[in-house]
């Protein structure tokens, strides 16, 4: 069995490991100390545990579950945390297994022995309670993952089966309704069309053509976006009230 | 009359719920009291009974009338201060009582022409039993106000002392410690020790500005070993202000604070400042700095504003409301700062 240490402390870290070692079970993978560094050391450590710490700054363990939903082949994972009265409150009734620190030895083993993958109904159970927009989007492009931050995003545009992610360096494809994006980012989304949302603060400026039509032109994207009638007023709104 | 049951007295109106059906009980049976004490009051009496019928039918006219008129204003009173509100009550009874008076003198006993003792006697009796029970209420709600206030006091200081998120993070670091580096562990039980026996006692007793130092210094010692690399602090101290006196723990929950919302959620860490310095000869002023964090966090944690309310009452209330609390954001730092007189603590 190989695991993966995830905790932003290092001593937590290092005590997750003797106790690894005491118990005997499995290897220790790797250890990363935030989401994101988490995310990106499974094509390399190849995991099939996580135990991953929920309170960790940038991409939080939560975090880290809800883009491993999205693997082919997602590793288990079992949440580790100090105190986090929400959290624990949703594990308890998605039975998604959990370590409180410091973690007992025995604890620790019982439940790398019955460890199983999340289902979708416990993430999507999480997710109700921990209502906590991602920082970063993950898609999956040459067969490896690629992390981009929600800051970074300038627009999602949706085609037929994907939605493109449009940032700064290039475009990813993701397989998510834009419906479900644009109520999770909404603080930082604005709808332009039917079919794409755009980053408020990229915008930098909404222009009229000959032909009276209107579009958002977004730092370092050539392309402007088309801004559909009927959501213009509330579009310019937006761009205005920020 | 309108008798609706709201609930007493929840909103800040000193006067109680005259639309509550309780307290119009309660208006009717103090009317009858003030009724038998006017009709046992008056030398000779012809007939107790007769008299006690006319001034209890007067009396709670005058009452019920003005708890009327109070129940129906309620909505517009609530929006008022203290002093109008007493003012308007006070006015209303005292005119409640010298219009039925006219009423009962013009058409009840047919008098033609206005009897102005009667009137005078009448309107003076309202006016004072109308101050007592203004008097009654005002001091009655000052009294709820507090023992709500001690009440919440008390939680506040039970709450803000240390979290619990802390306390189970330095367990889990002391754990981790005891086996690789046994000192640090041992200095590291130490500090908690400190900390909590700090916390434990008494929150009146003040300490000196160096010893409160102390104990931040000591949080932060258990603080960097968890987060590593990712915690630096600076120090500006003005030794002169080292005797200065000042409640226990009013410095460690804010440093907490700096560390819980600016240095544990940024990615790379940050920088926490705390300086000290006189403010002219007669006052200290301590400031604490964190760098607002921006990497790769979506939302900045939400706090509740505990500590910093509690350390500001508990300043307010050990300097008399000579203290200064204030916060605010400068050049991508947050930053806390008070400023209190000079008190010598041996003095």
């Amino acid at each position: 069995m190989r695991i993966l240490v995830v905790d932003d402390e290092p001593p937590a870290r290092r005590r997750l490991v003797t106790l690894l070692g005491d118990i005997a079970v499995g290897e220790v993978a790797g250890e990363a100390e935030n989401g994101a560094e988490a995310l990106q050391m499974m094509a390399d450590s190849m995991p099939d545990v996580l135990l991953l710490d929920i309170r960790m700054p940038g991409m939080d363990g939560l975090e880290v579950a809800r883009h491993l939903a999205g693997f082919e082949d997602p590793p288990a994972v079992i949440f580790t945390t100090a105190y986090d009265v929400h959290a624990l409150a949703a594990f308890e009734t998605q039975a998604v297994d959990y370590l409180l620190k410091p973690i007992r030895r025995e604890r620790l083993k019982a439940a790398l022995d019955k460890a199983v993958r999340l289902t979708r109904a416990q993430l999507d159970g999480l997710r109700n309670k921990q209502a906590r927009a991602r920082t970063h989007i993950s898609a999956t492009l040459h067969r490896k993952l690629h992390l981009v931050p929600v800051d970074e995003v300038r627009f999602f545009q949706a085609d037929q089966k994907y939605v493109s992610v449009g940032y700064r360096d290039g475009l990813v494809l993701i397989e998510e309704p834009l419906k479900a994006l644009e109520e999770e980012f909404q603080d930082r989304f604005v709808r332009v069309h039917r079919n794409a949302l755009v980053a408020v603060r990229y915008v930098e400026s909404l222009e009229r053509d000959a032909r009276d039509r209107y579009a958002v032109r977004l730092k370092d994207i050539a392309e402007p976006l088309e801004v559909s009638r009927r959501l213009l007023t509330a579009v310019r709104k937006r761009l205005k009230g920020q | 009359m309108e008798t609706q049951s709201t609930g007493p007295g929840q909103d800040s109106l000193f006067l109680p719920s005259f639309c509550d059906v309780r307290v119009v009980f309660a208006v009717v049976l103090i009317g009858e009291l003030i009724a038998m004490v006017i009709v046992l009051a008056q030398t000779p009496y012809q007939g107790l009974w007769d008299d006690l019928a006319v001034v209890s039918l007067f009396v709670q006219w005058v009452g019920l009338a003005s708890s009327a008129v109070l129940c129906l204003a309620r909505p517009w009173l609530v929006r008022l201060g203290d002093l109008p509100v007493a003012l308007f009550s006070y006015a209303l009874i005292v005119l409640v009582t010298g219009a039925l008076t006219g009423v009962v003198h013009l058409w009840v006993l047919g008098g033609e022409v206005m009897h102005w003792g009667f009137l005078a006697r009448n309107v003076t009796i309202s006016a004072i039993i109308g101050a007592v029970a203004l008097r009654y209420f005002y001091v009655q709600r000052q009294w709820k106000r507090n023992l709500e206030s001690e009440a919440q006091a008390r939680i506040q200081a039970l709450q803000s002392r240390i979290r619990p998120h802390f306390l189970f993070n330095s367990m889990n670091t002391i754990a981790s410690l005891t086996r690789s580096q046994p000192e640090l562990a041992e200095r590291a039980v130490e500090d908690l020790a400190d900390l909590f026996r700090v916390s434990l006692s008494d929150a009146r007793v003040p300490v000196t500005l160096e010893r409160e130092l102390q104990i931040c210094r000591q949080y932060l010692e258990i603080e960097s070993l968890r987060l590593g690399s990712r915690l630096h602090t600076e120090w500006a101290v003005n030794p002169l202000t080292g005797e200065a006196a000042l409640p226990a723990l009013s410095l460690q929950p804010l440093v907490e604070n700096a560390i819980y919302h600016g240095i544990e959620p940024a990615t790379s860490g940050g920088v926490l400042r705390i300086a000290t310095d006189m403010d002219g000869d007669s006052r200290v002023a301590v400031s604490i700095r964190n760098a607002v964090p921006r990497d790769g966090t979506n939302s900045p944690r939400q706090g509740n504003g505990m500590a910093q309310a509690n350390v500001r009452e508990r300043m307010q209330a050990f300097f008399g409301g000579q203290a200064r609390f204030e916060t605010g954001v400068e050049d991508e730092e947050y930053w806390v700062s008070l400023v209190f007189p000079y008190r010598s603590h041996t003095a």
